[in-house]
This record gives structure tokens, sequence and C-alpha cells, in this order.
């Protein structure tokens, strides 16, 4: 036999390795851009902005760019060649990830009082927290504008999703109490919140977390300074209101202790107010409506252009690789 | 491994090592100050300042905005509040002093009844017109700290400084005088 004749195995292998190539590429690139696309659908996910997120787009790229280098070379025979450009489209798609993934600012969220502005430097905007009476917490249908630096604005309401740039916008609803007190003569006070960022506020959102009994409370405090009265107030749920020996009727409820300027426990300091109801708790008439008030998610998301482009790129070598038919080879004499 | 594909895996690891460099340099300082709320009113100035249509002590409904056009003296004050007491006559003075030059004094109460309010307002002989913020909107909106707060807006509706405090007559004139001589 000939030196130049191929062994047959070897003959056998190499279309072999050229189909297991293809196989990984189209995997990875689907895996690839599953991931990516996954950032628009839920992007508030913490794992996007880790490196193991990063470690497994990279190496879809390359399992992707690799076999795109080599079906330019014709690797891959005419198959490959026409499905490049679809591949050069997924990984531009997958960079994006990478870049979403890597560069993007961790989720955020974003909690103030009705009332207040939140500046938002990642977006080049503002979000404007919506005054929020009683009725509009009970509800819970407020909603945050997002004003932009060139003057336009958008709304983010309950369960709305909104882009910005690189950015998803979204908002998640958090436990809040609209607290209204009054003296013995049945005069309004004013409530403060000395520990909270917003210190003029009737509306309390439980920022945290406090065991009480063996069970964990979302927990806030505020003050009535005309009547140096000091109060802590812990939120049950429904649930946890059913489970107290209190008469609550299953309805939400706000537990409320009442200190002195001295931290001293006032006389008939601690009682529940159920929302909506009035109860004389340390001297002080509190009246409770519990509701939701919004918390802004700001979460990165790849850059949409980049997104478009690779989309686009994928679409068209697909439809390149699929639909146009191949050009006919004419059998020539040497063929025969 | 073929070569091209070698140097596309050391370009994408330099890559990846590169970009999250980049976000461990730029992201350890956590999120700023102002993001975590505080700052105060002083962070507002130049920002648009925020009108709710609120009760007056006189029964009737005011707001800020229909002082557009105006230099106004915003003083968000309780009557509970010590320093507020001790200001108000010179907010009194600087309202007598400057009225006729287009100085508005704008007194918000913060959070109380119209009869704490009424009766301060009494007891100081107060002339300049007072608000009762019972919702406490004005206060949540001008990122009051404390009590008193003052701001100073311009005639086109935006804050020209937020203080935080207490403030001296001689400082409220300083505070007013640029934009009253502007303003007329």
């Amino acid at each position: 036999m000939s030196a130049t004749v191929p062994a047959p195995s070897a003959a056998a292998a190499a279309p072999r390795a050229a189909g297991e190539g293809r196989a990984l590429a189209l995997a990875s690139a689907v895996f690839g851009m599953a991931l990516v696309f996954a950032q628009d659908v839920v992007p508030a996910w913490t794992g996007f902005h880790t490196w193991q997120y990063a470690a497994a787009l990279a190496l879809a790229t390359l399992a992707v760019a690799g076999y795109a280098w080599g079906a330019r070379t014709g690797a891959d025979g005419d198959f490959g060649t026409r499905v490049f450009v679809a591949a050069i489209g997924a990984v531009v798609v997958m960079c994006a990830g990478i870049a979403s993934g890597l560069l993007g600012p961790d989720t955020e969220t974003v909690v103030r009082a009705p009332g207040t502005v939140a500046p938002l430097p990642d977006v080049g905007a503002a979000g404007f927290f919506p005054v929020a009476d009683p009725g509009a917490l009970v509800r819970g249908d407020a909603h945050i504008l997002i004003r932009r630096r060139d003057g336009s604005s958008l709304e983010v309401g309950p369960g709305e999703r909104r882009f910005v740039g690189a950015t998803a916008l979204e908002t998640t609803a958090q436990i809040a109490a609209y607290v209204e007190a009054r003296d013995a003569a049945g005069r309004r006070l004013t409530i403060t919140q000395p520990a909270n960022s917003a210190f003029l506020s009737p509306v309390l959102l439980f920022p945290q977390r406090v065991t009480v009994a063996g069970r964990e409370l979302p927990a806030d405090a505020f003050a009535t300074p005309a009547l140096h009265r000091q109060i802590k107030a812990f939120y049950f749920s429904k649930d946890a209101a059913a489970s107290t020996q209190h008469g609550l009727g299953g309805k939400e409820a706000v537990l409320l202790a009442v200190d002195d300027d001295a931290g001293r426990l006032e006389p008939g300091g601690i009682g529940f107010v159920t929302s909506g109801a009035d109860a004389p708790i340390g001297g002080v008439r509190f009246h409770v409506a519990i509701g939701t008030y919004p918390a802004l998610v700001v979460s990165a998301v790849p850059f949409p252009p980049a997104l478009w482009l690779g989309g686009a790129l994928v679409l068209a070598g697909l439809a390149y690789t699929l639909l146009v038919p191949r050009p006919r080879r004419s059998i020539t004499a040497a063929d025969a | 491994m073929p070569r091209q594909t070698s140097g596309l895996l050391v370009a994408l690891i330099a890559l990846v090592a590169i970009a999250y460099t980049v976000k461990l340099y730029f992201g350890a300082g956590g999120p700023p100050a102002s993001r975590l709320g505080g700052g105060g009113p002083a962070m507002l100035a130049g920002a648009p300042a925020q009108s709710y249509p609120t009760r007056t002590l006189r029964g009737g409904t005011d707001g800020l905005d229909r002082y557009r056009g105006h230099v106004v003296f915003v003083n968000l004050w309780a009557s509970w509040c010590a320093p507020c007491r001790s200001e108000t006559p010179a907010l009194e003075s600087l309202y007598r002093d400057d009225a006729a030059r287009g100085l508005v004094v704008l007194g918000i109460d913060q959070g109380e009844s119209a009869e704490a309010a009424g009766a301060f307002a009494k007891e100081m002989h107060l002339s300049y017109p007072i608000l009762l913020d019972e919702d406490q909107q004005y206060g949540r909106a001008y990122a009051a700290v404390g009590l008193p707060t003052s701001l100073i807006v311009d005639a086109t509706g935006h804050i020209v400084r937020g203080i935080d405090g207490e403030m001296s007559l001689a400082q409220m004139h300083e505070a007013v005088d640029p934009l009253l001589r502007t303003h007329s």
C-alpha cells in the first residue's frame, strides 16, 4: 500500500470530530444565549454577578468562538462556512452577558420614605417616591417616577419592569404602616423617625428584623416629641396575628411599645393596633393603616444594542444556513 | 488544541480577569452615602421645590407653588420644637422687614393639629402665612433631618439653599438679600 493513502480510521475520524465540534458549539450557543437572555427575564438574580456565571459564559463563548474560527476556514465544510455569521452573533450576545455580569453594578434595592427622592447615578436618573396617604398604602398601588437627566420620565408600578439603557427597574412591595398619633385631647402629634433616613415621616417601613418570643418580626421605631415618647413598632402579619392570644381576629396588626425619653416603659405602654383601628397605648392614641409601599430594584442587564446586534446576526446566519438553497455543483469528468 | 483556539482561550481569560478586577476596584467602596439616605436639606440646592396642596391655619388651602415669582423663605417647624420657638421672632422680623421687597415667609407646621399650631402662632404674634402639613409631606420632600429646617426658594421655584437648624435674623437676611436684590 502506498504511504500517501490515508488510513481508513483517520479518514472517518475527521468528519466525526467536526460533527462533535458542531454539536458542542451549538449546545454552548444555546446554553450561553439562554443565560444572557435570562438576565432580562429575572434581572434581580444576584447569581448574574458571580464569577461562576462569568466562567460558564466564558467557556460557552470559547466553544462557539473556537468552532467559528475553524468553520471560517472550512473545517466543518459547507455547513460551517454558512453558519459562521450565526456563531459570531452568539459570541456577541454572550460577550454582552459577560460584560453586564462583571462590569454592571450589583442588584440594589432602593428603599425610600414616601415623598423623597433617590439619586440613581448608574441610571443617570432620580427616583421620585410618591407621597402616600393611608389609602394608597392599603391599596399598594403607588408608582415610582423615574426622571432622567435629559428630562424624560417613566413610571414603574407594581409588577412592572422598565428598561433604561443597560438597567432594569422594577418594584418590590414592602410592608408599610402609616401612623397617626394624638394626645389625650385628640390633637394630632408630629411623628419623627430620628434613626431613619426620613426624619419627618409618619410611614414606617420596618427595615429591621427582631426576634420576639421565638418569632422574627419586622421592626421599626418612631417618636412623638411633643409628648416625649419613644415608640418601638413590630409588624404582625395575618398569620402571626392569628397565632397570638390577643383577639386580633387574624387581622394585620402592629405591636407598639411606648417608652418615655429615658427609655422607661409608660404605664399601659404595650398594645396592639390593627389596621384601620384606634388604640390608646401609653397615653397616646394611635391609628395605624397597614399596607405596602414600593421599593425600587435596580439591576444591570446586557447592553441592549449588543443584544439586538447579536440576535440579528444569529437570526440572519440561521436563515442563510437553513433557508437559502446550496448552489448545486456540476458533475465534472474528474468527479466521475 | 489548535494554536488559534489556545490564543482565543488566553484572550478570553485575560478579558474576564481584567473585567473582574475593574469591577472589584470600582465596586469596593459601596453605594454613595446619598443613596443610603441622609444628606439633609443642603443637598437640595438647585432642585425644583416640591409643592403640595395643604390646609392653612385660616381654613383654606395653599401650597408653595402659589408663590412662584416671589423669593420664598420656607420654614418647617412644630410647636414642641424649642429651637423653632427661639427662631420664630427672627422670622417674623424678616417678614416685616422684607415683605415690601417681595419676600414671602411661609411657615409649614409639621404634623400637628390646627389647635396646636394656632396657639403657637397666636402666642408668637405671627403674621406670615402658616400651612398645616399634617402628613409631613414637605418635611420628607425637603429631606429634613431635624426641626427647624429652612429653605430659600427663588422666583423660578428652585431651591437656592437648604438649612438645617436655627438661624439668626442676620443669617436670614444674608441668605435672602442677594436674591431680593436680583428680584427687584
